[in-house]
């Protein structure tokens, strides 16, 4: 046993550079109490090796700790999501005016901030029920303190309390869930609960109230429709860098978590006669419609509140809230084309709605708002940022020749590819619909002078290039997606699976 | 084969020229207003030098349509090409362009236009850099419409028109731009997502084998060549989404007449009838041509309407010849519909734009009934229509424009007898509105006639109907020129200026065109005479086919 | 009824009892005390279940510390003896209907189950090595992030309570 979990832990470096980081900072926090420098440092140069050890693992198959981890290329690309936007959230932490206010104290934010990536890279590979629900908490707990981080600000507690009360709420459903599985199936191991399930004597009414109490679990960290009643209010009330972490990563981990389980815990690895890379539920567990029914109600209520907001934090919400709509479509048709499709919908999310929510923070540092009415003719002040602005909603509108285009394309694709006709219309719609909410803050940018004319916005040399980190991608991957296929279709392989 | 100067292929250069134009109109710094304007004019004006060269070396003889051996001046490298996996085949997309005498008269119509209207762009004066840099970025998307020949690449420019679009009508746009600009956007997205939808399901239906040079073969010639070698691919080249012969068994869309195929060809209708825009569609018409500054409505009239028509003559004709033709008494019942209707709310205006906006949809109208009738002299003439309605309306707009300019008004009951006070603006303007009438010796008689000539042989009652918006034309034409031109002239306009070089560079040409094509039509008609004659057999030959298959 | 059915009736009526009163108690040095019925109700019944383990954690943990901790922040919580909580009822009908079916699904999921539920295995053992050598090798992986989950826990709560200035 000793030397397995010796071999083991080769296979577990990031996650424990991590670990590393997230008791280093703590411990720097403790010694250098005056400056936050040191930590954030500590923090970005841990977060950096985290990258380069994941990137080293590419293409193993593997699980760890009795089968309490796997380590697959699903959870590697889901890794790397989740390290690479942690990197840019804490570039964008060092340059945020909110956080960097001459009173606050920013050791346990950063600290906090590697314990939440911790969490999230757990969930991309958790495999045993007890561990989904520790990582789930983990980052749950973490992201509770981060967004209420600003606490002198009145809508930061407000949402660090919400986010509290609801992830309690979600988190108790889904342990209740757990233990009826674990009580219907005796185990807590996906592989061996499949097992169970294939020899075939578990009532299926019995097992559906176990999964959509579990569910709430999964549908409260990407924030699904009807779990999603925390996300408006801590994204708006949560200090921005940690809003877009949420956004991005937590939306990540969850994906990946709610992938794995239900790939493969509900999958019939018996019924051959299905096409290459397509797979069948048991009888009885037709949860795809589920899930189809959550992806419609998830996008279109997003959709349709974000018209209504004139907070730009609070749109992004409801927006992101919409994406996760869009995203759920993939996992709806069984196979691997959607795995795929969800996956490079990531990729393009995490730049799209990064370099969106980074604009939104490098405005709200100057003017100090993130009202809509606010960008009254920011056209004129700040012609680059608006600009990428721009093409970031145009992405996330899913207009070519932009990424986010890609991303939709692929996952229209793989709907009509096997049938889902009427959801890929259903979602084809719903992109219209963003399009009017998005379209809103353009106006206010280029079609509208400001009330009041203000002096020019001047970013410096390194915020340019930050939003050109995040630009470029996000034009170029429209034009050149080859790369983007080639991963995401490798990275479709999970571990214990066909 | 072809023309290509550097290396690179003429096609390419007339669409990507405007963007190279954007490029260098945005390092210009913003205050050098007149050197951004020369600039977007030397590229513009490059565009149609190549376009000269262009229809100069363009070969009557090759119809084009449906096959790639038939389009001329053909680029053709790969793009995406993502190798297969256990689970899912190669991915291989074209960069493909290529014309053929159905895009050739589109590609000049967009040359000339765009160059015309970035000289009727002269007098803008708010941010002139954004302007012209969005207004060429426009550009290429339009051209890049017309030389496509992969669906893929056809559906990008496509898109990249909305957004400068949006730009150019919301912020250079009249007092409801706001309002305009987004209806646009909304109507014209809505149409482009079922038309992205069709494409995907076009795709996952339609299979070519590739060998490993990268050649594409159809199906049947992949057989013919042993399949040695080949490796199966879905594809969006366009050609090969119109051989039936290469539409998987068991694919959403394989066969003909099912309803899958029916729901893929409305799809892809509403997407373009929104462009047309055919009634009921056309409701943002009216508002971005208002809006609109005058060069905009140039282009949006002029060429972009014209995508639609563009779109279902390249995509919806040939690939869903069975579905055309199950619809095409609908489709010409629409097209008698906007003729009609937009005559008689054109009759009922008194803004001028707005006028020339409904009489758009009226000839709009015509382009499609000529369209649905499936035969030589009604697609021809149909596609003549839009090219003469592309010159014509751009001409009314720069009309209208150059009365706005001075006055600051469009209300055409306020004006009268500006004949003696502006007696160059009078003579241009009754060309225009002669021709747009369609009087005999000018170039929209041809293609009515045409067209209402093709459209009778198919639908006889429908076109007896149609002719009355002959009538009404002419009517509510007219009586804009009298009400512009007889009467007593208004104390308040006495001061008015004749029209000045600028504005004569830009109405002259177009008015000797509508004049010259009048008189003499063969260089237009000879371009897409061979492709017409074509896809029209294609049509017959599908429709008898069907008729077969139906007995 | 034997004399086991006895004994878990009587825990289970102190705990259902009791965990009644900690929800209607008006005064929340009633609610605190008779919480502690409750954990003692739980430890019970896990005996019952022959989790000796886990019974020793229920009392020690959260008799001991956690609600001893609860009744300290009560009492030093300056005049909250004689404060009345607020209790009411808003969102009625919704609050029903939500009930109404999370309790019929529940007992449907009883009733679906319950014969396949075997009584537990009479012999004593005592369950504490088994437990202390799996915590040390299956799971390990989440005793130790536990440990950082509540490192983290710790982090929030001080940093919550500490003042801002």
């Amino acid at each position: 046993m000793a030397e397995q979990i010796l071999q083991d832990l080769q296979l577990f470096y990031p996650e424990l550079a991590l670990t590393a980081t997230f008791l280093v900072a703590i411990l720097a926090d403790l010694i250098f109490r005056r400056t936050s420098v040191v930590v954030s440092g500590i923090v970005m140069i841990g977060f950096v090796v985290t990258a380069v050890l994941v990137l080293g693992q590419s293409d193993l198959h593997a699980s760890i700790f009795s089968n309490m981890i796997a380590v697959d290329p699903f959870a590697h690309f889901f890794k790397l999501v989740i390290i690479i936007s942690a990197i840019l959230i804490v570039v964008f932490s060092l340059g945020s005016a909110e956080l960097n206010s001459p009173n606050r104290k920013l050791g346990e934010y950063y600290a906090l901030l590697a314990a939440l990536t911790l969490g999230m890279m757990l969930m991309a590979g958790a495999s045993n029920l007890l561990m989904m629900y520790l990582a789930i908490e983990l980052s749950s707990i973490s992201s509770y303190i981060l967004s209420g981080y600003t606490k002198e600000a009145p809508d930061s507690s407000e949402a660090s309390l919400k986010y509290v009360i609801y992830g309690a709420l979600s988190s108790g459903l889904m342990l209740y869930g757990i233990s009826i599985i674990y009580g219907l199936t005796g185990s807590l191991d996906i592989y061996t609960i499949n097992q169970v399930l294939a020899e075939g004597d578990i009532s299926g009414v019995a097992l559906l109230i176990a999964g959509v109490l579990t569910l709430a679990g999964f549908g409260y960290k990407i924030s699904a429709v009807p779990f999603h009643f925390w996300t408006p209010d801590v994204y708006e009330g949560a200090p921005i860098t940690i809003t877009a972490f949420l956004s991005v990563a937590s939306k990540a981990g969850g994906f990946a978590l709610m992938i794995r389980f239900f790939k493969v815990t509900f999958i019939d690895s018996s019924v051959v006669t299905l096409p290459e890379g397509a797979w069948a539920t048991f009888e009885g567990f037709e949860w795809y419609h589920i899930i189809a029914a959550m992806s419609v109600l998830t996008m279109t209520l997003g959709n349709l509140v974000a018209i209504w907001q004139n907070n730009l934090k609070r749109l992004l919400a409801y927006s992101s809230i919409a994406h996760a709509g869009y995203m759920l479509m993939g996992v709806v048709v069984l196979n691997n084309q959607g795995l795929a499709a969800i996956l490079i919908y990531f990729v393009v999310y995490l730049f799209m709605n990064l370099g969106a929510f980074y604009v939104v923070m490098l405005v709200a540092n100057k003017t100090g708002s993130e009202d809509i009415e606010d960008y009254k003719g920011l056209g004129a002040r700040a012609p680059f940022i608006t600009v990428a602005l721009a093409v970031f909603f145009i992405s996330l509108t899913g207009l070519p020749p932009t990424a986010g285009f890609i991303g939709k394309l692929y996952l229209f694709a793989a709907l009509l590819n096997s049938g889902w006709v009427w959801l890929a219309v259903v979602g084809a719609l719903n992109s219209v619909i963003s399009l009017y909410y998005y379209v809103r803050v353009f106006r206010n940018m280029y079609l509208r002078p400001a009330d009041q004319p203000g002096p020019p916005l001047v970013f410096g040399k390194l915020q340019t290039a930050i939003v050109l980190v995040l630009l470029i991608p996000t034009i170029l991957l429209g034009l050149y997606f080859t790369p983007l296929v080639q991963l995401a279709q490798a990275s479709v392989k999970i571990f214990g699976t066909p | 084969m072809g023309v290509t100067i550097l290396g690179i292929g003429v096609l390419t250069w007339i669409t990507f020229l405007p963007v190279l134009g954007m490029v260098l109109v945005l390092l210009l710094p913003k205050e050098r207003r007149d050197a951004i304007r020369w600039m977007a004019l030397f590229f513009t004006g490059l565009q149609v030098v190549l376009a000269i060269i262009i229809f100069t070396k363009f070969d009557h003889g090759m119809a084009g349509i449906n096959t790639e051996a038939g389009m001329q001046f053909v680029e053709k490298v790969p793009w995406i090409d993502v190798k297969s996996v256990a689970w899912f085949g190669r991915i291989h997309i074209e960069y493909l362009l290529g014309i053929d005498g159905l895009s050739v008269v589109m590609v000049l119509l967009t040359a000339l236009i765009s160059f015309v209207a970035v000289i009727s762009s002269w007098t803008i004066d708010k941010a002139v850099k954004g302007y012209f840099a969005l207004f060429l970025l426009l550009d290429t998307g339009m051209m890049g419409v017309f030389v496509a020949l992969d669906f893929f690449l056809f559906y990008m420019f496509w898109e990249v028109v909305l957004l400068p679009m949006y730009f150019l009508i919301g912020v250079w746009g009249g007092p409801r731009r706001e309002y305009a600009a987004i209806k646009f956007f909304l109507y014209t997205l809505f149409g482009s997502v079922l038309m992205l939808l069709a494409m995907i399901a076009l795709y996952f239906s339609v299979t070519v084998y590739i060998d490993p040079a990268g050649v594409i073969h159809s199906v049947a010639d992949a057989t013919k060549m042993g399949m040695q070698g080949l490796e199966k691919i879905y594809t969006f080249n366009m050609m090969a989404m119109m051989d039936p012969g290469n539409y998987v068994p068991d694919s959403l869309l394989a066969g003909t007449n099912t309803s899958w195929r029916y729901i893929a060809y409305i799809a892809l209708f509403v997407g373009f009838a929104i462009k047309v825009p055919l009634v009921p569609f056309h409701t943002w018409l009216p508002d971005a041509h208002v809006e609109a500054p005058t060069a905009i409505s140039v282009i949006l009239a002029g060429v972009l309407l014209k995508m639609g028509a563009y779109g279902m003559l390249r995509i919806s004709f040939p690939m869903f010849p069975d579905a055309m033709i199950h619809y095409s008494w609908h489709l010409a019942l629409l097209g008698v519909i906007s003729m009609v209707y937009g005559a008689l709310v054109a009759m009922a205006q008194t803004d001028f734009k707005k006028l020339i906006a409904y009489s758009s949809v009226s000839h709009m109208g015509v382009v499609v009934l000529g369209m649905a009738s499936m035969n030589t002299p009604g697609m021809t003439g149909a596609v003549f229509q839009m090219f003469n309605h592309g010159i014509i309306t751009a001409m009314l707009f720069l009309i209208v424009g150059v009365i706005y300019d001075r006055t600051h008004t469009r209300g055409l009951n306020e004006f009268g007898g500006l004949m003696n006070q502006m007696p160059k603006y009078a003579a241009v303007m009754t060309v225009a509105f002669f021709a747009a009438l369609g009087l005999p010796g000018l170039s929209g008689f041809i293609s009515e006639a045409f067209s209402l000539l093709g459209a009778f042989q198919t639908f006889r009652t429908l076109t007896i109907i149609s002719v009355i918006t002959i009538v009404l034309t002419a009517g509510y034409m007219l009586w804009v020129l009298q009400r512009v031109f007889l009467g007593s002239l208004p104390e308040k306009w006495k001061g008015l200026t004749d029209i000045n070089g600028r504005e004569m560079a830009m109405l002259a040409p177009l008015a000797a065109i509508v004049i010259f094509l009048g008189i003499y039509p063969s260089p237009v008609l000879d371009l897409m005479n061979s492709s017409m004659n074509f896809l029209a057999e294609l049509l017959q030959h599908a429709g008898s086919a069907t008729l077969m298959g139906l007995q | 009824m034997e004399l086991f059915d006895v004994v878990f009736y009587v825990f289970a009526f102190i705990t259902v009892v009791s965990a009644f009163i900690v929800v209607f108690s008006r005064n929340i040095i009633y609610a605190a005390f008779s919480l502690l019925f409750t954990f003692f109700g739980v430890a019970g019944l896990y005996v019952l279940l022959n989790a000796d383990f886990l019974a020793v954690t229920q009392i020690l943990i959260y008799v001991g510390g956690i609600l001893v901790l609860l009744l300290f922040g009560v009492m030093l919580t300056s005049n909250v003896i004689n404060v009345d909580i607020k209790t009411g009822t808003i969102q009625t009908v919704p609050a029903l209907v939500l009930v109404a079916i999370v309790a019929g699904s529940l007992s449907g999921l009883f009733y679906s189950t319950w014969k396949d539920v075997s009584a537990p295995e009479t012999s004593v053992v005592t369950t504490t090595p088994a437990l202390g050598k799996m915590l040390m090798t299956t799971y390990l992986l989440p005793f130790e992030i536990a440990s950082v989950v509540l490192l983290v826990a710790l982090i929030g709560a001080t940093f919550i309570a500490r003042r801002s200035t």
